[in-house]
């Protein structure tokens, strides 16, 4: 007898009640990570190419594919408060070699997301927020590169918002949009008091 | 050909790194750039990119609209953006590519946009000078070859390709196909070639330099640990030097090399130039001129071979 396309109802019920199996998954994290990253992670085979590729996996405990399971299973609170979540360079050789065109990279900056918003995350994350909010650069100038610039026949600031600082203000009202500075400072102030 | 032999402009996006720490790959690009026919115009107003690593890590969202800001002020310029930075070139040329696709995310974009009077619209297009200069729909090799007076005849340079201009490929839109190729692709080598030099391949060529995604703020033992990998490797080549196409890899190596000698007690002074400096030295421009004075690893070596 022919078997029918697909898995009959029985089987495939079955399989849905056992696709999170353990206490602590949540699917919505499943959920979550696929919107912010716009990659298809569920589709990991578990196949290991991306940690084979990643610069980070020789030099530490942090895995790559350990990541992509947990992705895939719902395993939040494991994904999130792993220290090796921030570990990755973002260089994408993972995502390059993906056999099944999943992005990687992009699964781990949506968990880093996600922690940022439980207030886990690393404070020099935030430092960077804050000196963008605060001078529009993530590494600004200084007085000896002003030196060096002028020496060059350049302006002593380069002509972004170091030269026309009436272009901040926007930039903070982009920011202060998401309230971005304000939970930075928190988080920032809560650990370095 | 046009007036003054400029045959395109565009709108100079310059980032962080570049200018506020290695201001000569700015005047070099420029003026670079110019011999070969391309006027790069000051993006007045540009901010970071931001940060793809240390800002996109918190919250993609902001991420997408702070490097939207910056390409609606080249839209204002009808101008399209070229930029010198592989960091840069992920967010702005990303961001770019998602929003001009993606209506969901031009519309959240926009609805925040609104506040400061701006909005995206998708009209221009994003360019890293590399690709410039190797495509020569704007400049191609052959020119540059010709525009060369002093050639750096003798000279090994290695090519540090960094992530974020070719990777992930699947992504990418090069109309050169070959700059599709991130396992082992040779089109920089075809640069360093046409200024004269001998370009040299080593073990792992593609691998990252250790700093992006916010890793060199996170724990810089284990960026450096990386970086020093590429040394190593580097090294067994004996290269004279290693030539990049972002400020912020040329960061991690240059400045890194101190870091290493303190942190893992290895000297390599292997010195590190953005290409831009070294097509400025292959046009003839002094090294006062191209700012080398500035760099953490001294670049004598080198300029004592080519000079």
């Amino acid at each position: 007898m022919a078997r029918t396309k697909g898995y009959p109802e029985a089987l495939e019920k079955k399989l849905s009640e056992q696709r999170f199996f353990r206490e602590d998954s949540n699917p919505e994290f499943t959920k979550n990570v696929k919107a912010i990253s716009r990659t298809i992670a569920h589709m990991c085979y578990q196949c290991g190419t991306c940690t084979g590729s990643c610069p980070s996996a020789p030099r530490s405990s942090y895995r790559i594919r350990k990541f992509m399971r947990r992705a895939v299973l719902g395993l939040e609170n494991e994904a999130l408060t792993d220290p090796d979540l921030w570990l990755c360079t973002t260089c994408y050789s993972c995502s390059d070699r993906c056999p099944r065109d999943i992005i990687p990279t992009d699964v781990i900056m949506s968990m880093r997301n996600l922690a940022f918003k439980r207030d886990i995350v690393p404070v020099n994350f935030l430092k960077t927020v804050q000196a963008i909010y605060s001078s529009g650069h993530g590494v600004p100038n200084n007085d000896v590169n002003r030196a060096a610039r002028e020496k060059l026949g350049l302006t002593r600031d380069p002509p972004t918002t170091h030269m026309y600082p009436e272009y901040m203000p926007g930039i903070r009202k982009i920011i202060d949009h998401y309230k971005l500075k304000a939970e930075a400072d928190r988080i920032v102030k809560e650990r370095e008091g | 050909m046009s007036e003054n032999g400029i045959n395109h402009k565009f709108a100079f996006y310059l980032g962080c790194i570049a200018p506020n720490r290695y201001p000569g790959v700015e005047s070099a690009s420029i003026k670079a750039m110019k011999k070969l026919g391309v006027e790069l115009v000051p993006l007045k107003g540009a901010s970071c990119c931001p940060a793809p690593g240390a800002f996109g890590s918190i919250d993609l969202a902001v991420f997408y609209a702070m490097a939207a800001r910056n390409l609606v002020l080249a839209e204002q310029m009808k101008m399209d953006i070229a930029l010198v930075c592989n960091g840069c070139y992920k967010s702005i040329w990303e961001v770019n590519h998602k929003l001009k696709h993606n209506k969901d995310l031009r519309d959240a974009v926009n609805e925040v946009l609104k506040e400061v009077d701006m909005e995206y619209k998708g009209t221009i297009n994003v360019y890293h000078t590399a690709e410039l200069l190797y495509n020569d729909k704007f400049i191609g090799v052959d020119k540059i070859r010709d525009s060369v007076t002093n050639p750096l005849t003798g000279a090994r340079i290695a090519v540090h390709y960094g992530c974020h201009l070719v990777k992930p490929h699947k992504d990418r839109e090069f109309e050169k196909e070959v700059m599709l190729n991130t396992e082992c692709p040779t089109w920089m080598e075809e640069l360093v070639a046409a200024i004269g030099a001998t370009p040299v391949e080593y073990r792992n060529k593609m691998m990252c330099c250790g700093a992006g995604g916010g890793v060199r703020g996170y724990d810089i033992v284990h960026a450096l640990d990386i970086t020093n990998e590429k040394l190593i490797n580097l090294m067994e080549e004996k290269v004279d030097a290693l030539t990049d196409i972002c400020p912020f890899c040329q960061l991690q190596f240059d400045r890194g090399q101190i870091e290493i000698q303190e942190k893992f007690g290895k000297t390599y002074n292997l010195p590190v130039l953005h290409f831009a400096e070294l097509l400025g030295l292959a046009q003839g421009m002094s090294p006062q001129e191209l700012g080398l004075d500035l760099h953490g690893i001294s670049c004598e070596p080198l300029l004592q071979k080519v000079l």
